[in-house]
């Protein structure tokens, strides 16, 4: 049989924590730092006072319009030939993370440089290999690139580098049109992208009980779209939440409920992921605590929640704390994501990194590739029937006349061998000479080796001359934006702006 | 139990009123100074401070202390000083924020703490703080040093953008701009020509006393 979920909550335990939730949405409220947005929650029943920047969501209004979430959606890559389903059933992996800084094992101190487009477009092309990940996201932060034209630089490097779908933070309204823009563009119309999803949001509440501006900006602009938007709020047991998992619980359901339905304010049937990637603090230095034990109960327990309301999850695995590639890389990357999978989670992300998520290696990213395969191989638990029991093969064999007789040449296990056991790539469990003989090289430096042969066979993805020039322009165009433009287009200095389509106009308030 | 030792067993405790209230009576029967209670204070804090990077005690100790003595200080010492026509000691003057279009504070807050707890001013503007507002409050107060903080990849260049208004206002070399956060390096700090950058709240007292020639 499969493996059975893992849970750390009873069913009176859900009921205790979402219902605290939805009263502290009803009585509390969640902030809503945007006024318009504020206004547009009033419409649909929420209640707002005119002075404080808090909206309260009635319980019955809540309910209302978490009934508008779908349970699944597909996501495609660039062409639509590459796609996957999203639900409340199955597990997928992908990357995330913010990484500042990039592994590389050819600089002789720390090994470790600031992350550059180059490095980006490494990333994507690695995702574009791997068997397991399914999804890569802006992980790797050009730091050569303006930033507030990181998404245009991105989305162009990854429509000729892969064919897998893409995330991006939902960072303002003016970046995400640029996205929607931008990949229209690519895929052939809006049509065709809001039919056929290509980008994952990323929509971060911060805790406790806020919804930035910038966010809700740019969510607005990926439910219009349709396009499937994580609410993941990185809720601190002890420093922006309860330091009890409980209460961050209640107070962390309340800050992914108010996005989910936030998203349903801007556009009903907006598909979302009930998200999470909170965590322990590291009561040391303030530091969150991706890989500490707790934050894994934390992410048990909102599987269990989102499968309650049958909206599908997301939750962190392969993460940790660790500055290097030691025994506590290994093993808090190891449990953080085979207890995700074990507990049912339907996104797993942040595949590649460390440091908590600050800094990537390209050699875990391939490593968590085969994490997952060994992860994926134990939530297929233990298949019993009579052929798989064998008892005529155990017989056969074991009364052969021929001495030293075994299973290796059976046709049974030729059967089988592929489905019952995991033949892993990268780890290591040959005997020492020839571990010896194939140089020493521990797992970090066989990985390097699977990265420098991805990265030699790669072959771009040809794009048509018409659309790379269409693309260059844009991003020209975007990188031309004085900085003013931006934060007036997000309201960060008081200005407001209205976009239409891919018309994209302003006015000064 | 010494005067000393009772200050701190309510500041551990993080028995705001009653410190408020020992101080008032020993301010009331002259049995110290404001500026002597402040001292004793402020040996106290450096003394949980060292508790602290000795990890012998934890975050919320740390914060919770500061936070009583910071209320003690507002509200009974610094209003005795000023009555008494004494200079207030400090070790420098310090403003600190996250920048524009960032809501994190918790490590900005931590530094804050930190800096108060070792002698320095502090003023905590908070977050998402303008580059106006930074400059105004610093000039305001005669700031030594101002400090800038940003958790987020598109808001660390909120930072340089202070530190290119106080440029343009001839004002850049009247202040130390230091500068941190997760994703800020010191090649950031460099990049964008702040005197300095700190890893954690630890390294940003030593950092602010290179700064400004405070001998360690």
């Amino acid at each position: 049989m499969k493996l059975k979920k893992l849970e750390v909550l009873s069913k009176e335990e859900i009921e205790t924590i979402t219902s605290s939730a939805l009263r502290i949405l009803e009585t509390i409220g969640i902030k809503i730092d945007d006024e318009k947005t504020r206004k547009r929650c009033e419409e649909k029943g929420a209640i707002i006072d005119g002075i404080s920047s808090f909206v309260k969501f009635p319980e019955n209004i809540t309910k209302d319009l978490l009934k508008l979430v779908p349970d699944s959606f597909k996501l495609h890559g660039p062409d639509g030939s590459f796609n996957f389903e999203v639900n409340t059933k199955t597990t997928q992996f992908a990357t995330i993370g913010t990484p500042v800084r990039i592994y590389d094992p050819k600089l002789e101190k720390n090994k470790l440089k600031k992350s550059v487009l180059a490095d980006t477009i490494q990333q994507i092309r690695v995702v574009d290999s791997l068997e397991n990940v399914n999804c890569s996201h802006i992980d790797v932060w050009p730091s050569d690139v303006k930033f507030t034209a990181v998404h245009a630089h991105c989305l162009y490097q990854w429509a000729k580098n892969t064919k897998k779908p893409y995330g991006l933070g939902c960072l303002g309204r003016l970046a995400s049109q640029d996205m929607v823009n931008i990949t229209s563009l690519i895929v052939g119309s809006e049509e065709d992208l809001i039919k056929r999803p290509r980008l994952v949001g990323f929509m971060n509440p911060t805790s406790p009980l806020q919804l930035p501006k910038l966010m809700t900006n740019g969510l607005e602009v990926f439910a219009k779209y349709k396009q499937p938007t994580i609410v993941a709020p990185e809720a601190l047991a002890g420093t922006t939440a309860p330091v009890t998992l409980a209460g961050l619980l209640a107070q962390t359901c309340a800050e992914i409920i108010g996005g989910i339905i936030l998203a349903q304010v801007f556009s009903p049937i907006s598909p979302v992921f009930f998200g999470t990637v909170s965590c322990a603090t590291d009561m040391r230095s303030g530091n969150s605590a991706l890989g500490a034990i707790e934050s894994s109960l934390i992410t048990i327990a909102i599987a269990q929640i989102a499968r309650y309301y049958n909206i599908p999850s997301r939750g962190p695995g392969g993460v940790t704390e660790s500055k290097c590639f030691d025994v506590q890389n290994g093993f808090e990357r190891f449990s953080t994501m085979s207890l995700a999978a074990q507990a049912g989670i339907n996104y797993i992300t942040c595949a590649g990194t460390y440091e908590s998520s600050l800094a990537e290696a390209l050699e875990l990213l391939v490593i968590d590739d085969e994490l997952v395969g060994l992860v994926r191989r134990a939530m297929e638990g233990i298949n019993v029937n009579e052929d798989t029991i064998a008892i005529d093969v155990i017989k056969k064999v074991a009364t052969s006349e021929q001495k030293g007789t075994n299973f290796l040449a059976e046709s049974h296990t030729r059967k089988y061998m592929y489905k019952e056991l995991y033949i892993p790539k990268l780890i290591d469990r040959g005997r020492r000479s020839t571990w010896k003989k194939k140089g020493s090289k521990d797992i970090i430096e066989r990985a390097r080796a699977k990265v420098d042969q991805v990265l030699a066979d790669f072959q771009p993805y040809e794009l048509t001359k018409d659309l790379d020039t269409q693309l260059l322009a844009i991003i020209k165009e975007i990188e031309a934006r004085p900085i003013e433009l931006y934060m007036n287009a997000e309201g960060i200095s008081g200005g407001s702006v209205n976009i239409t389509g891919t018309e994209i106009s302003f006015e000064k308030s | 139990m010494s005067i000393k030792d009772k200050i701190k067993e309510l500041i551990v405790e993080w028995e705001t009123e009653r410190l408020k209230e020992y101080c008032q009576s020993i301010l009331k029967n002259n049995e110290a100074t404001a500026s002597s209670l402040l001292k004793i204070i402020g040996d106290i804090m450096k003394f949980v401070g060292n508790q602290f990077e000795e990890e012998e005690i934890f975050l919320p100790e740390l914060i919770g202390s500061a936070e009583t003595v910071k209320v003690v200080i507002d509200d009974i010492l610094d209003p005795a000083i000023r009555a008494a026509g004494e200079e207030k000691e400090t070790m420098g003057k310090v403003v600190i924020g996250t920048v524009e279009s960032d809501v994190h504070s918790i490590g900005k807050d931590l530094v804050g703490s930190f800096l108060f707890s070792n002698g320095f001013e502090v003023y905590n503007l908070g977050v998402e703080v303008t580059a106006d507002q930074f400059i105004s409050k610093a000039e305001e107060i005669g700031a030594d040093v101002i400090g800038l903080s940003s958790l987020l990849t598109m808001s660390m260049h909120f930072q340089k953008q202070v530190i290119d208004e106080l440029k343009k206002r001839g004002l850049r070399n009247k202040y130390k701009v230091i500068v941190g956060g997760s994703p800020t390096s010191e090649d950031w700090g460099v990049q964008i020509g702040a005197d300095g950058w700190a890893d954690d709240a630890i390294e940003t007292i030593t950092l602010v006393k290179k700064l400004l020639n405070i001998s360690e």
